[in-house]
């Protein structure tokens, strides 16, 4: 009620002496609020006249003094720049002004002129985020790296807000009901015994423990952080604990390997900082400084890349797979395929066309998305139930109609995934030459004993939770249009 | 669009042999120019009357049709083509039908509902517009100065606005001035920019980077326009000042005749290593016309002057920059000015031999050097083929036994991409290979065919006996699949020696963006440019296939002392890897 009662007040004020002002000189006024009731300093401008509280109305357009503004702008400066002397000459007092601190203090005051004009920037800045934001040697990038910083203010602001008020809400229901021992909740009583997360820690632990001891060992190859941003490579971390995490959960997780990881880069010092010395040292995985050759042997090895030439049909549980641990946002065609052709390693790609309608995106996933795919593969052997993992935006189903047509006989040729006996020779070759067989064919395979049998089964029998087709659909009318008919009816 | 095409080839050739009438182009046997021999300060002789029977001494020919304006390289082709591929597919009538279905895109949608007044309001009306707003109250300034700027609207409304408002409040946001002042600087009142900086300095304590340029963009248009360099000192501890900066400062400078400290600011952009505006060169070159006062302070003799601006005729050299037309008028308008001389500018275009229209006098080759030229292997072998990781493009033993083949094999004449090639014509792509390979040999030239070995997998595009016969024409190397074969052909062609060309429609360009230094990267483009063959046209079966010619001059600002050459920007389609076709032939007639 004050506030607005004082809105009103000022409101009314202010334009009586607008009336007066417009006429006859500047007087004794006083500025309040806007509207909503912000305040504002009020200021006194004083002349010699007097008030004429008789004033009349003026008259609308030329007579309206323009440049008012500016006295009113100017008045304010002498005001302020007082104030700001004295400030200064304390600034002088105590600061040694060394150039970088003078850069720095640049820097600040012009973060608080952008914030000034309206830019998105954040409300506080550390010494840190100032020292980066001078280093940065553009405008745009100045800018690009304060407004990510405004960004994740305002998302910290808003889960501190969320706290605050829960808290006042605890609170609040303790100071109601206090907590004494009458006023307790009852306990729940249940013939179930209650099951404890330290249990299902345990649980897992053991899986792990199994897994590092029988379990089909998986590779990451944390090579390439020479190739990464800072960025991207905290993307990689945080990509490389999801991994983990979705491992130790798993059903039969895989014997995890973090090979080339150096023991002084900055992978593993991102890592080791994200789970903690002790949860590092607890994990239930295998990190070393070697490389995957020289832990595994080569013709074990298959390097999974996007890049590859082969396709992967059939997941072998004998062979250790490796997968590039790299997230490149702009993309590096070439880059992991590239290490494995050097070292003369095997290498393959997931059947993504072979199964996917693909649509946009280039054919890399993410770590996790790898793992999750990997371990189901690893788990059902269906290559439906796998790829499900691949981000839907990136394709339009799965290919249903087209197996449907290959069960009914008109097979397309070109598939090519279909020859049991070529799949035979490519094999053989595969195992004597792992790389570089100079066929070099589109759709060698790196599958391993009897699969292709295996394959043509899982082949046949899709599962069928997948979205149909125009062509699909019409074919079951078709079907149905028969069921239709009776036998004797037909020809 | 193919027929107009056609016309102007006959047109431009029509020219070339006045002897016969009629030209028909298949029969048209115009002779490549390996200026092998021939170094760019020899070139100063007349031209020759008799050209074709002194080339063809030459051992190298090709038989090629007339580059202009078809060439790939030619200004505004890529779009062309883009133009004519969607009009093929049928995809430019969509399109249309989008935009004109499409709205004009909505934004600044704050400032929907809001209605800007068409004359100046006393605050009364103000704060009833204020009151009827739809937006937030604390806001309605900043969006309102917003919709202000948007509709163009009269300074004197904006200064009813900010009067309402310094009454209101007794104060103003920063945001508020500098819409303002943006208000201005843009309707060009720079006496109110000038009152709003002596207002805007006292009420804050800096200025940030949009208030600067502003102010420097509003000061050098006056006479005080030294106080521009303070606040450009100002934004220098902070910020990079942007070449738009600079270039408002040095033509405000030369404007009121002080030519020394425009030079100097000049200077310091070149310093930076920042691009100057086309602005500031046209400033500068329209500065020298009107001559400068050298008497007075930060005067300069025009003799210095007339260096200086023969000296940004280097930089455009030295860096290929096309100056647009405008900037081309004021360096023809300068040559003009000068006393003492008789220059004559004319706006021209080169004939495909590369000899200039208007003076008749000869371009220089587009041939390099031999220094330039083993500079350009050697960086072409050490960052396009092995770049970082040989791995990358290829594998080290591959790499090894194709410079063993290089070796064993005699000089090429032309180096084929086969899958360019071949590709061409979908379905029957070795068919295509084979007909220009039995091109190449009737025309008794020695090739190599680079491909990669899934070709030799007989299929249906990939016939066997074809392969076969091209094998027999021609020395044929394949690399792996996984490997990329583009490294390879650029390295054979460079090997080859000058007089080598290769055949592809690829441009190159990724393999031109791995050269580390914007010179060799240069360089490489003018190599390219005189060594890529392009076929002509569509290639129909059973009919001979001709290459596009190859210009043999370079385009670039040229002079020979008493001729200046300058090729000037006059498409809008014009791609960053296509050249101008128009010249700005300048000569010094006593």
């Amino acid at each position: 009620m004050p506030l607005e009662m004082m809105g009103l007040f000022s409101r009314r004020v202010s334009v009586e002496l607008w009336r007066l002002w417009s006429v006859s000189g500047t007087r004794h006024f006083s500025i309040g609020t806007f509207p909503t009731g912000q305040v504002c300093s009020s200021r006194s401008f004083s002349s010699g006249r007097y008030l004429r509280t008789d004033a009349s109305q003026p008259d609308q357009g030329d007579k309206i003094d323009l440049d008012l503004w500016k006295s009113v702008m100017r008045s304010q400066t002498a005001v302020d720049e007082s104030i700001e002397e004295d400030k200064e000459q304390v600034k002088k007092g105590d600061s040694t002004d060394s150039p970088s601190g003078c850069v720095l203090a640049a820097t600040r005051e012009l973060v608080s002129m952008w914030r000034q004009a309206g830019k998105l920037v954040p409300d506080k800045i550390t010494d840190e985020d100032v020292k980066t934001l001078a280093e940065l040697t553009t405008k745009s990038s100045k800018k690009k790296y304060l407004k990510f910083l405004a960004i994740r203010e305002g998302h910290k602001n808003k889960s501190k807000e969320k706290q605050e008020k829960k808290r006042a809400e605890r609170e609040q229901r303790l100071a109601e009901f206090p907590e004494t021992l009458e006023n307790r909740p009852p306990v729940k009583n249940s013939f179930l015994m209650q099951y404890r997360d330290h249990w299902l820690d345990r649980l897992l632990g053991w899986r792990g423990a199994q897994a590092m001891n029988f379990g089909q060992p998986l590779v990451f190859d944390m090579s390439y952080e020479a190739h990464m941003t800072p960025q991207e490579l905290t993307n990689s971390v945080s990509q490389m604990l999801e991994v983990e995490s979705c491992n130790r959960r798993s059903l039969d997780p895989f014997h995890l390997h973090l090979c080339n990881l150096q023991p002084e880069g900055g992978y593993r010092q991102q890592l080791v900082k994200r789970y903690g010395e002790d949860a590092w040292d607890r994990l239930l995985i295998t990190e070393t400084p070697q490389r995957h050759v020289d832990v595994f042997p080569q013709e074990q090895l298959v390097y999974l890349t996007a890049d590859s030439p082969n396709v992967l049909r059939t997941f072998d549980p004998s062979k250790v797979y490796v997968v590039g641990a790299m997230v490149d946002r702009s993309i590096q065609t070439g880059r992991s395929f590239a290490t494995a052709k050097r070292l003369q390693m095997a290498t393959a790609r997931l059947p993504l066309d072979q199964f996917l309608r693909w649509e946009i995106g280039a054919k890399t996933l993410t770590l996790d998305q790898m793992i999750r795919i990997l371990l189901t593969i690893k788990d059902t052997g269906s290559w439906e139930q796998a790829l499900a993992f691949v981000p839907k935006r990136k394709h339009d189903g799965f290919y249903q109609e087209k197996r449907q047509s290959e069960r009914g006989g008109t097979a397309a040729r070109d598939r090519g995934d279909r020859y049991p006996q070529r799949d035979q020779r490519e094999r053989q070759g595969s195992a004597r030459e792992p790389w570089g067989a100079g066929r070099g064919g589109q759709d060698r395979g790196v599958s391993g004993k009897g699969v292709g049998m295996a394959w043509e089964r899982e082949y046949k029998q899709p599962v069928t939770r997948i979205r149909s087709s125009q062509n699909s659909t019409s074919e079951d009318r078709r079907r149905t249009d028969k069921t239709r008919t009776p036998w004797y009816q037909q020809d | 669009m193919g027929a107009t095409f056609l016309f102007q080839a006959r047109l431009c050739l029509y020219g070339l042999s006045q002897s016969s009438g009629i030209i028909h182009l298949g029969k048209m046997c115009a002779r490549t120019m390996c200026t092998k021999g021939i170094k760019p300060g020899e070139r100063k002789s007349p031209p020759r009357k008799n050209d074709t029977t002194i080339r063809q001494t030459e051992s190298f020919k090709v038989r090629q049709m007339p580059s202009f304006p078809t060439s790939v390289f030619a200004a505004g082709n890529a779009k062309r083509t883009t133009e004519m591929l969607k009009r093929k597919t049928a995809l430019a009538s969509l399109e249309q039908e989008d935009a004109a279905g499409d709205q004009p895109r909505r934004r600044g949608f704050k400032t929907d509902g809001l209605v800007a007044p068409d004359r100046p309001l006393s605050p009364t009306e103000w704060k009833k517009q204020l009151e009827e707003a739809p937006c937030s109250p604390e806001r309605f300034d900043v969006h309102m100065m917003t919709l202000l700027f948007k509709t163009g609207a009269e300074l004197d409304i904006a200064k009813s606005l900010l009067t309402f408002v310094a009454l209101e409040t007794g104060t103003m946001s920063y945001q508020l001035l500098l819409q303002y002042l943006t208000l201005c600087v843009k309707g060009g009142h720079d006496a109110e920019a000038l009152d709003c900086y002596q207002i805007m300095r006292g009420a804050f304590p800096a200025l940030e980077t949009g208030a600067s340029s502003l102010f420097i963009k509003a000061f050098s248009r006056t006479e005080s326009w030294r106080e521009a360099l303070p606040i450009l000192r100002d934004m220098k501890k902070v910020i990079a000042p942007s070449t738009r900066n600079y270039s408002d400062i040095i033509s405000g400078a030369l404007l009121h005749g002080a030519a020394a400290p425009a030079w100097q600011l000049y200077d310091e952009v070149l310093g930076e290593g920042l691009t100057p505006l086309p602005d500031t060169w046209r400033a500068l070159f329209e500065g020298g016309a009107r001559g400068g006062r050298a008497e007075e302070e930060g005067g300069m003799s025009p003799a210095e002057y007339g260096e200086r601006l023969l000296g940004v005729l280097g930089y455009m050299r030295d860096n290929q920059v096309y100056p647009e037309r405008n900037l081309a008028d004021a360096i023809k308008t300068w040559f003009h000015s000068l006393p003492g001389h008789h220059w004559r500018g004319e706006w021209t275009t080169v004939s495909p031999k590369g000899v200039c229209k208007g003076c008749g006098s000869e371009l220089e080759s587009i041939q390099l050097t031999p220094e330039e030229y083993t500079h350009l292997e050697a960086r072409v072998m050490a960052d396009i083929i092995q770049g970082k990781d040989v791995f990358q493009k290829t594998t080290a033993e591959e790499l090894e036994s194709f410079k063993a083949f290089v070796k064993r094999k005699p000089v090429f004449d032309v180096v084929v991409d086969g899958l360019n090639v071949a590709n061409i014509v979908k379905g029957r792509q070795s068919e295509m290979l084979l007909a220009v390979v039995c091109e190449l040999e009737r025309q008794g030239l020695t090739s190599l065919v680079l491909g990669r070995k899934h070709m030799l997998r007989p299929s249906a595009s990939w016939d066997r006996r074809n392969m076969g016969l091209i094998q027999k024409k021609a020395h044929c190397f394949f690399t792996e699949n996984t490997s990329e074969d583009d490294p390879f052909l650029l390295y054979a062609t460079l090997h080859s020696g000058n007089h080598c060309r290769f055949l592809s429609r690829d441009l190159m360009r990724d393999h031109k963006a791995c050269l580390p230094d914007a010179l060799t990267r240069r360089l490489f483009f003018k190599w390219q440019r005189g060594h890529q063959l392009v076929i002509h046209g569509t290639v129909a079966q059973g009919r001979r296939v001709g290459f596009q010619m190859i210009s043999p001059y370079d385009t670039i600002v040229q002079s020979t002392g008493v001729s200046w050459h300058v090729p000037y920007d006059d498409s809008v389609d014009r791609s960053s890897y296509e050249v101008p076709q128009s010249w700005l032939c300048l000569t010094n007639k006593p």
